[in-house]
């Protein structure tokens, strides 16, 4: 007799399998009783805290803190409007003005008086790029001790605003872009979960692991490619 | 749909923002527990409840009119709150033991509470609980407290936390695998 393995009792313990099956090999075998038993057990002294109490005010408070940051909607849906259309500007650019990048990718930091709101939604994702080849670079010339904690803080600060670009670059199809974030996004997970510094063996191992160097790149040909989308208005408006 | 809720979305798309003030005030709480549940902190579930009301409301045009705006706007929170651990999972492992945990962990287990025995054991009890979902990934925390506390079926967990079912399945496996052996040190001491 096959007995039944921990998963199949898990699932059954939660009501997960709608066939008869594993309750009549519960009735037939007992070593599978048992553990069902005793899986039943653990999970029963498995308790969390209870949610403090909330007065009936609280939902009232709560739109208070909001009221006053909500903005007009048609203003939202342009603002996710915009991010597409920077999205695809900045691809279609690359294409037409790849041998112009470099020369573009200075112009990026010249003040930005009266630019239309659609650059002022690509610099978030420029200034995302630009954090996180900050990053990149501390974490390449890294070499263990006083780097760790500054490294870890900055990739929590940088996963939201990651996980938001990925979803903006997969929603657009800009694989090159989707591809680079879900990399970014797996090491910044990978630095903000360490627990204590980073010592020269862990970073040495994100350096081979998640190829820093390679990274770095793409975030810095991603960064060019904004930095052109940015400063060329007809881009944003395809 | 609740009705009033479809009337208050209908107004909101219409223009009238302040009409979002009643789907807030009628949903906070029930975000606010779940907010809790998988962040464990009052603050940071307090956080999230407004995070999520704020996406909701960025969101809403693309609301379908036929869902239910509730498990909707639920759905939001629990990703909301998967973002909040997943930035901010820190060495909790380090912090068992620390005296404020042991307290909150009391708390936790207040009605167990008949001698100060058993007031230091559920203070361990507590902490060794604790120990152990420090040991699931953001992931697998959410998808147990969705599977364990919430009774959410994996169809329900794979659409919040926007996985494949069968994903959310061993989420919730690995979870419960994981707590097992953590706490089978727990029943030795005991």
């Amino acid at each position: 007799m096959n007995h039944l393995s921990e998963e199949e009792l898990i699932a059954h313990a939660y009501a997960e399998d709608d066939s008869n099956a594993v309750q009549q090999h519960l009735l037939a075998c007992a070593e599978c009783a048992k553990a069902y038993s005793a899986l039943g057990s653990d999970l029963a002294d498995i308790k969390f805290a209870e949610a403090p109490p909330r007065d009936s005010a609280y939902g009232h408070r709560v739109w208070e803190s909001l009221a006053g940051s909500l903005p007009a909607l048609s203003y939202a849906a342009a603002g996710i409007a915009l991010v597409v259309c920077a999205f695809l500007g900045g691809r279609l650019w690359e294409h037409r003005h790849a041998q112009t990048i470099a020369q573009n990718h200075v112009q990026q930091h010249e003040p930005t008086v009266q630019q239309p709101p659609q650059r002022i939604v690509v610099v978030v994702l420029s200034d995302h790029l630009d954090r996180s080849e900050r990053l990149l670079v501390e974490l390449k010339h890294a070499e263990g001790g006083s780097v760790a904690f500054p490294l870890r803080d900055e990739a929590r600060s940088l996963l939201e605003a990651n996980q938001i670009c990925r979803k903006n670059a997969k929603q657009d199809d800009d694989r090159a872009l989707s591809t680079a974030l879900d990399r970014l996004d797996r090491l910044l997970v990978e630095l903000a979960n360490q627990p204590d510094g980073l010592n020269s063996q862990t970073i040495s191992r994100l350096q081979d692991e998640m190829n820093v160097d390679g990274l770095l790149f793409e975030v810095r040909v991603l960064r060019s490619r904004q930095a052109a989308s940015s400063t060329h208005p007809k881009g944003d408006t395809i | 749909m609740d009705k009033n809720d479809q009337a208050a979305i209908g107004a909101v798309l219409a223009g009238d923002k302040d009409a979002y003030g009643a789907l807030v005030v009628g949903h906070s709480a029930r975000l606010f527990r779940v907010a809790f549940r998988i962040t464990g902190n009052e603050a940071d579930a307090e956080d999230v409840v407004q995070e999520a009301f704020l996406r909701g409301y960025r969101k809403l045009e693309s609301f379908e009119s036929r869902s239910d705006f509730g498990t909707w706007i639920y759905r939001i929170a629990v990703r909301c709150a998967l973002n909040k651990i997943s930035g901010q999972r820190m060495d909790e492992n380090s912090r068992v033991g620390e005296e404020s945990n042991r307290q909150q962990h009391e708390v936790q287990l207040a009605d167990w509470a008949a001698g100060p025995e058993r007031l230091v054991l559920s203070g361990e009890i507590g902490a060794m609980q604790e120990m152990a979902m420090s040991s699931l990934t953001p992931t697998e925390r959410t998808a147990f407290v969705l599977r364990h506390i919430e009774d959410c079926t994996s169809e329900e967990i794979a659409s919040a936390l926007g996985i494949e079912p069968n994903a959310a399945k061993q989420a919730v496996f690995r979870a419960v695998q994981k707590l097992r052996r953590r706490l089978a040190i727990l029943r030795v001491k005991i």
